[in-house]
């Protein structure tokens, strides 16, 4: 049963009029989506006050997070070197005040961009390891930095060529750190490209684990994705790509999985799927993915969507989440499955959403887990794309949903694919999610339920965007950070 | 390109005249690496202007005088306080008056930049003086950039763009083409060259490959449609240098960079460019 989610944001509103002294007057509070008081969400729109003129599109972003300090904050998403291309380097956002206010450094080694970054953090207080494909000629660049806040440019740890999404994570075992960086290797023999590199000590070299026991049609999807737990736990989600006609494949969902923190040569082999006794269980089957590298869902690209999300404490639950067209005159669904039994048994669909994409699940220390996703609602000019936190304590037998934007979905036009992303971000912390989405950047409080913060100059009365100046700005897409707290 | 500090400084520092050769010389290579260029005053060495910054005997704070280039997306203007962090200790003072050639560096409620380095601007030098040295230094860059371009080019061509069609690569042996978002979707481009300025005679007819894909990986890359005039900066295509054009094998080039597709009327330019030194 879907309730409403019932909540009140904190709202914590910029300017009625333009000014560039202060932070401006809140708008008229809209209201509650309902009656009693569950949830407080706050969204952020990260672009920071001296980047007001900027109209780029900041998409596809990603958020790390400090459990040893909460005031930490590192995002990044597709956003130029606003300085331009002389430093050679790339920015990343970072916040020292749990995600109030945000500023943008360019430490990152790549020319005025990347075309692909993940991150995560590391064991020390400020570490920060991630990975990119780097501008020109889009190579891995494996890279770490002792503290996200320094204006040190990171460090390479490892490069190499003919790769594609590099999904950084981290986990800290004993002294040392263990990195897991899933990514589609075009140079791993077999066509089996799903691969995994793995540093069992945060730092080079980094040892490629290919994770398909199958044969495929070539390769894999590109989304390659691990999630590792406390207890030492490691599964990794994989879309086995088996056949092609044109552009409509026939996959697999794939989880592997490692219960020793894939330490061994040979790792990811401790889930075995009964129908062939190969590691890696098929949660599902011969699904439909329609790749298309252009506008399809709204103006959004589809074709390779896949989270994954252990409960880090009690690695028995897991949860993964694809995208795939099942053919109800839908243009892209994505479903959630669960596994109470470390991977062995799966349910269906918990979780069904037609027309949506860049899902991320993150499963709190209480055990709720969240969703995160973005809809495509509405047709044509008047569509929307909707985005979604959803929690549930019950595996989705019930969940509550919030709404954190809803936005045009047509403006403006894409300057480049991905639109607003082939990914989300959602982690937990504490009794809290937190999260990053990107979004048409309109300031009308009507297209974020739960409250919003500009750090860029707006003018809420005539929903414009202003430069430091108080001109008008064209508007573009922004990444929003945003916190919850989880259902208790 | 990186973030080479170039100590040219201290030659402007001694010529400090905007006027002479030399110094003309050392602003471009200051302009070559910097993106934001501003004249400011220097408040306070080993300071900083944001509160997230930790200050180092290398930061000062400098009020913005006047702004001499600036990307469009950053808010800067004069009055403001930035935070500078110098090429070398100590080649900063209190009160000291510069242009300083920065790149960007943090952006937030303020801005720090990076100095590339700096020259001293001498009280009687109007601030047009100075806007006007730096837009001639960076014309002087850009035609540099240009003229690197032109020489690296095979070809050098006005024309126009009659057809446009997917390129047929074959894959590598035992290896096929990857599906990836970030393929670059090969088209070609056939160009009547209406002026041959190098490498093509007028009424030449040149395939140009350009990555057809709406990927951020090409979002800098010049995408042609037919009909579309220009001046082609083109270089010889690698990997498959050879495509069909009317049943015949024939070179393939590609244009790649963002200099490598200009309007038609940079035709005279370009030309003039390969003629001066």
């Amino acid at each position: 049963m879907r309730a409403t989610w019932i909540s009140v944001g904190i709202i914590l509103f910029a300017a009625c009029k333009p000014s560039d002294k202060g932070p401006p007057p809140p708008p008229p509070s809209p209201p509650p989506p309902s009656d009693h008081v569950v949830v407080h969400a706050q969204v952020v729109d990260i672009i920071p006050r001296r980047l007001s003129g900027e109209t780029w599109q900041d998409a596809e972003p990603f958020l790390s997070l400090y459990a040893s300090n909460p005031d930490f904050l590192a995002a990044s998403a597709f956003t130029p070197n606003p300085g331009g291309s002389a430093s050679g380097t790339a920015p990343i956002f970072v916040s020292s005040d749990g995600g109030a206010t945000w500023s943008l450094r360019n430490t990152i080694p790549s020319e005025t961009m990347t075309a692909d970054i993940t991150h995560a953090v590391g064991r020390s207080p400020r570490e920060l390891y991630a990975g990119i494909m780097r501008q020109p000629d889009y190579p891995l660049n494996e890279l770490s930095t002792s503290d996200f806040l320094s204006f040190v440019t990171m460090t390479r740890l490892a490069r190499r060529d003919s790769i594609d999404q590099p999904f950084m994570r981290a986990i800290k075992s004993g002294n040392v750190e263990r990195l897991y960086v899933g990514l589609n290797d075009f140079a791993a023999p077999g066509g089996r490209t799903a691969t995994v590199d793995l540093s069992l000590n945060g730092s080079a070299p980094f040892a490629s684990r290919r994770i398909e026991t199958r044969n495929t049609l070539g390769q894999n999807g590109p989304s390659i994705r691990p999630a590792p737990a406390e207890d030492g736990t490691v599964y990794v989600a994989y879309l086995g790509w088996r056949s092609a006609a044109g552009s409509t494949i026939q996959s697999d969902v794939v989880v592997a999985r490692d219960d020793h923190g894939a330490t061994s040569a040979n790792p990811f082999r401790d889930l075995v799927d009964p129908s062939d006794h190969l590691p890696g269980r098929l949660l599902a089957r011969n699904v439909t993915i329609t790749w298309s590298n252009a506008p399809t869902m709204g103006q959004e690209r589809i074709g390779s969507t896949l989270s994954l999300a252990v409960d880090g404490l009690h690695s028995e639950n897991v949860y993964v989440a694809w995208g795939d067209r099942v053919g109800n005159g839908d243009i892209w669904t994505v479903h959630v499955r669960r596994s109470t039994d470390r991977g062995a048994t799966w349910s269906t669909d918990v979780r069904t959403l037609k027309n949506a994409t860049a899902p991320s699940l993150a499963v709190a220390t209480n055990r709720t887990v969240g969703l995160l996703y973005q809809q495509l609602t509405g047709s044509g000019n008047t569509s929307r794309w909707v985005t979604h936190l959803e929690q549930s304590r019950d595996g989705f037998a019930t969940h509550q949903d919030i709404i954190l934007a809803t936005v045009p979905a047509m403006t403006p036009a894409y300057q480049f694919l991905p639109y607003l992303g082939d990914y989300n971000f959602l982690l937990s912390r504490g009794n809290q999610f937190l999260g990053i989405f990107s979004a048409n950047n309109t300031p009308d409080s009507a297209n974020f339920p739960h409250g919003i913060v500009y750090q860029r100059r707006v003018d809420w009365a005539t929903h414009r965007l202003l430069d430091r100046s108080g001109a008008p700005v064209a508007v573009s897409i922004d990444p929003f950070f945003f916190s919850a707290n989880v259902l208790p | 390109m990186s973030t080479r500090p170039v100590m040219v400084w201290i030659a402007l520092a001694v010529l400090g005249s905007a006027a002479t050769a030399p110094a003309q010389s050392a602003r471009e290579a200051l302009v070559r690496q910097s993106d934001i260029i501003f004249v400011g005053t220097v408040i306070r060495t080993g300071a900083v202007a944001a509160q997230d910054l930790p200050a180092s005997p290398l930061t000062a704070v400098v009020r913005v005088d006047q702004v001499l280039e600036k990307p469009e997306a950053v808010g800067l203007v004069e009055g403001d306080s930035v935070t500078v962090q110098s090429v070398k200790q100590g080649s900063l003072k209190d009160g000291m008056r510069a242009t300083f050639y920065t790149t960007g560096w943090i952006f937030g409620d303020g801005v720090a930049v990076r100095e590339v380095g700096h020259e001293p601007v001498r009280a009687q030098f109007a601030s047009a003086v100075q806007q006007d040295s730096v837009a001639r230094a960076r014309q002087k860059v850009n035609d540099a950039n240009l003229r690197q371009r032109i020489q690296a080019a095979s070809v050098v061509a006005v024309g126009r763009v009659e057809q446009v069609r997917p390129a047929t690569l074959a894959a590598a042996p035992g290896r096929p083409a990857p599906i990836t978002e970030h393929d670059p979707e090969w088209q070609e481009a056939i160009i009547q060259v209406e002026d041959g300025i190098k490498g093509a005679q007028s009424g030449q007819r040149v395939v140009v490959r350009f990555p057809g894909s709406h990927d951020v990986a090409y979002v800098s890359s010049p995408r042609l449609a037919v009909g579309q005039e220009g001046t082609f900066l083109l270089q010889k295509a690698t990997g498959a240098p050879l495509t069909l054009m009317a049943g015949q094998s024939v070179p393939t080039y590609t244009a790649l960079h963002r200099l490598d597709v200009l309007p038609k009327q940079e035709g005279a330019r370009v030309r003039g460019l390969m003629r001066s030194p």
